[in-house]
């Protein structure tokens, strides 16, 4: 039991996570129940959908802090063309296709052009939030319609429309990392190298991850306007490194190569469950981020210490065993 | 004439004006082994990699099978039907043996379990398909690029120093398998910096220099003396060993039954101004040994005593201070610093020594002293290191070792991936250090190397000291024991 804990880190994320969902509720009557499981879901989709689009981003090794800006850039782009009158799936069709340009802007620099991926988007954070600006002069979108508040709202058995496809996105992700294709994007961050000399197009595959990331930056776009039903300036500022400490959390390497789709999951929704506990224990919503930084860090330490310590023993049961080498002599009697 | 398999046609390439490879023609035809030969810096590696579309050309055309690789990318090369086998293995470490193998491949990995099953007991070796790739040895990562190159039914097979890291017996069996791909109509390239390895095998030698083919006959037809001569004129054989050296019986270092990390019990002299030979097959904790004295891995038993005073070294740089030096043999990752320059890399084991405010002209004039002395070839002394060839980056890093001072120096395989001209030169500067007092512990996987330069051979095998042998122990009885003591440990 404790080996599979220590051995992953999912599982050690999921314990830690019941355990606080279970405090908070003898601490708080009436949290634990179904809604507050419909409310965390819904609290967390923005969150969900920018981590589920700079996940694969991070297994190549790369990173992409654009993620808040190209959302705030697709939310006006929904808000502006349904303001202007547009039908609702051409505006939704135009958002996306923000985001995927965005994103694309992102792969050009990094894997055309070198641009070291860390460079490059904090480039574009600073220069999507700038045309948002301009877009709008500054000025918030309001009024937004209602069709398009429909989305975010609750309607089957508490899950939105938005929730809806944030679930379908999960298991598209899980679906495609287990084909093929799917091992390549975790190969070319493992050794990039290696997986150019097998012959794979790496710069395609690092190209279609910043792409990637821009699409889900948009969905996120269009969860936040239907949820708050207007955008502000501020849109999704933040967001994204909100995004890679919760990838982080549910134990994506940032060096690339290692992560899970339940990695992920879990690590946004323990992020998400900790801001909704805090509501319900009736702490002030600034208190969040200081208590989500340190149970971050606590349960990386934690982590990285239960890593450490197993390494430590695997080493020593590798070395005990190196005393008796039976099957190798066996080898070299069977030659002589 | 059987068709080429593979071509390159007055191949040249230059690297920022400066020309590698001035119109090289090679050729691979079925059913042979064609050995590529050549001083370190000669283009080998280059001219394999255009071959197999990792670097396209300056000029010159390549042909896989009768047709031009176009477009030159290493997914052409490989769909032609060629893979390289390149020398450091390119391993994914989050991967299992079998995705490492298959990644790539137009099917997914579990498609081929059994035919990489059936490969790798065909080869002869054991090797776990669910195994994570990080956990592999150095041999092992090695076995999984040759199993790279067969599950892809390649016709041409370039092998870069396979053998580098593989015991004997390892490199006989990888000869038996290559035999019978050469029976099976397959061309193989063969990149060894081993002669008599070479011969086993190869059918045609070719030889490379500075950019030229110098030599190109039969391998039968070709004496060691003229291959040696044509890829590096003025040395016709490695030098022999100097006889009658005397030793002092002045003891430097003495360990008595010490333990650690994969090898138990080891008692050892070494004397004032000895060479004294460590060596066994790999994996019998000859290196681990090494760490363990300069602090590298936790000790955990016995005593060693350095010039009669106890020797303790918690992290390496105590044992720097107290005048053991160590040289890993993994110089890439452990030694050099690649892209810093050539005189911070002579200065490195003694930055605690260096003023506040450096004094650059100063470490350059060290640098300028050893470059003399080693014959380091480079342009200047900002070159970064990572610039020189492999034999120049191994007296580089010797540099850096003798800067310390050492009264022992350590030296895990010294001579790995090094050509015949830098081993020789090589050589000369451990003889010269033993000579001014200095002790040197030579860790070398390579038994003739072992005999050529040591006054005293202690193998070792499974963890335990086998046994020691004098100067000019034969490698027959240096084989003997690294294997034989296995059996008896197993019986």
């Amino acid at each position: 039991m404790l080996n599979w804990i220590a051995r992953d880190r999912v599982a050690t994320l999921l314990l830690v996570t019941i355990a606080v969902l279970l405090a908070v509720g003898v601490a708080a009557p009436g949290f634990l129940a179904p809604s507050t499981a419909s409310m965390i879901w819904s609290n967390g989709l923005v969150l969900m959908l920018i981590a589920l689009g700079v996940f694969p981003v991070i297994l190549t090794r790369n990173i992409d802090v654009s993620g808040g800006s190209v959302l705030g850039l697709s939310a006006i782009t929904l808000g502006l063309s349904l303001n202007a009158g547009i039908a609702m799936p051409i505006a939704i069709a135009m958002t996306l296709g923000a985001g995927l340009a965005a994103g694309a802007v992102n792969g050009v620099l990094v894997a055309v052009l070198g641009v070291p991926s860390i460079v490059a988007t904090l480039g574009t954070l600073g220069l999507f939030r700038g045309v948002m600006l301009i877009a709008t002069g500054g000025e918030w979108i309001e009024e937004l319609p209602e069709t398009l508040k429909a989305l975010g709202a609750k309607s089957l058995s508490g899950l939105s429309v938005m929730g809806i496809c944030t679930g379908l996105v999960i298991i598209a992700v899980w679906a495609f990392l287990r084909s093929r294709r799917g091992r390549w994007v975790m190969v070319v961050g493992d050794n990039r190298a290696a997986a150019r000399h097998l012959g794979l197009p790496v710069k395609r595959i690092e190209f279609l991850a910043f792409v990637w990331g821009g699409g889900m930056a948009a969905l996120a776009g269009i969860t936040f306007a239907s949820q708050i039903g207007f955008v502000p300036n501020q849109a999704g500022t933040g967001i994204e490194l909100r995004a890679i400490a919760a990838l982080v959390l549910g134990g994506i390497s940032l060096l690339g190569g290692v992560g899970s789709v339940a990695g992920v999951v879990i690590g946004v929704i323990f992020f998400t469950s900790i801001d909704t506990a805090l509501v319900f224990l009736k702490i002030p919503a600034y208190w969040n981020d200081l208590i989500g930084g340190a149970m971050l860090l606590t349960v990386l330490l934690i982590d990285g210490r239960l890593r450490i310590a197993l390494e430590a023993r695997d080493r020593a049961a590798r070395y005990h065993r190196g005393d008796a080498q039976a099957p190798q002599s066996q080898k070299l009697e069977d030659a002589a | 004439m059987k068709p080429a398999l593979a071509e390159l046609i007055s191949v040249s390439k230059n690297y920022a004006h400066i020309p590698v490879l001035k119109g090289v023609d090679f050729s691979v035809y079925a059913g042979e082994v064609h050995a590529l030969l050549g001083g370190n810096g000669a283009g080998k590696s280059t001219l394999m990699k255009i071959l197999a579309g990792l670097v396209t050309p300056t000029g010159g055309q390549v042909r896989i099978g009768g047709k031009a690789l176009s477009p030159a990318t290493p997914s052409q090369a490989q769909a032609m039907g060629l893979y390289l086998v390149p020398q450091e293995a390119h391993i994914f470490p989050n991967q299992s043996v079998l995705e490492n193998v298959c990644v790539g491949l137009p099917q997914a990995a579990s498609a081929y379990r059994s035919r990489v099953k059936d490969l790798i007991s065909r080869l002869g070796v054991t090797l776990g398909l669910d195994t994570k790739a990080a956990t592999l040895e150095i041999a092992d990562r090695q076995i999984v690029e040759i199993l790279r190159g067969l599950i892809r039914d390649a016709k041409v097979l370039i092998l870069d120093e396979p053998t580098s890291a593989l015991t004997p017996l390892e490199v006989e069996t990888l000869f038996t398998r290559m035999r019978a791909l050469r029976e099976s109509g397959h061309g193989l390239v063969f990149i060894s910096h081993k002669l008599h390895e070479l011969r086993a095998v190869s059918d045609r030698i070719t030889v490379l220099r500075d950019g030229h083919v110098v030599h190109n006959e039969a391998m039968e037809g070709s004496t060691d003396a003229e291959i040696l001569a044509a890829m590096s004129p003025g040395v016709t054989a490695l030098s022999d060993r100097v006889a009658g050296k005397v030793t002092s019986e002045e003891k430097v270092l003495s360990l008595s039954h010490l333990s650690g990390e994969g090898f138990v019990d080891i008692s050892l002299d070494v004397h004032r101004g000895e060479v004294l030979g460590l060596t066994g097959v790999v994996g019998a904790g000859r290196t681990e040994l090494a760490e363990t004295l300069i602090g590298l891995r936790p000790r955990a038993g016995g005593d060693v005593m350095l010039e009669g005073r106890p020797f303790r070294a918690a992290k390496p740089s105590d044992a720097v201070k107290q005048g053991v030096v160590h040289l890993s043999e993994d110089r890439q990752q452990y030694g050099l610093f690649l892209e810093a320059p050539l005189y911070w890399n002579t200065s490195s084991f003694v930055y605690d020594q260096l003023p506040f405010f450096l004094r650059p002209a100063r470490e350059q004039k060290r640098f300028e002293t050893y470059r003399k002395s080693l014959g380091i070839k480079c342009t200047s002394p900002d070159q970064p290191v990572g610039s020189l060839s492999g034999g120049n980056q191994q007296k580089v890093l010797l540099s850096k070792c003798l800067a310390a001072e050492p009264k022992l120096l350590i030296l895990d395989e010294p001579t790995r991936g090094v050509d015949v001209g830098a081993r020789n030169d090589i050589y000369r500067i451990i003889e010269d250090l033993a000579a001014t007092g200095t002790s040197v512990i030579v860790i070398s996987s390579d038994f003739d190397e072992v005999v050529r330069l040591s006054d005293r051979i202690a193998v070792m095998a499974g963890g335990h000291l086998a046994g020691e042998l004098p100067a000019g122990a034969s490698t027959d009885a240096i084989g003997q024991l690294a294997f034989e003591s296995k059996e008896t440990s197993h019986a």
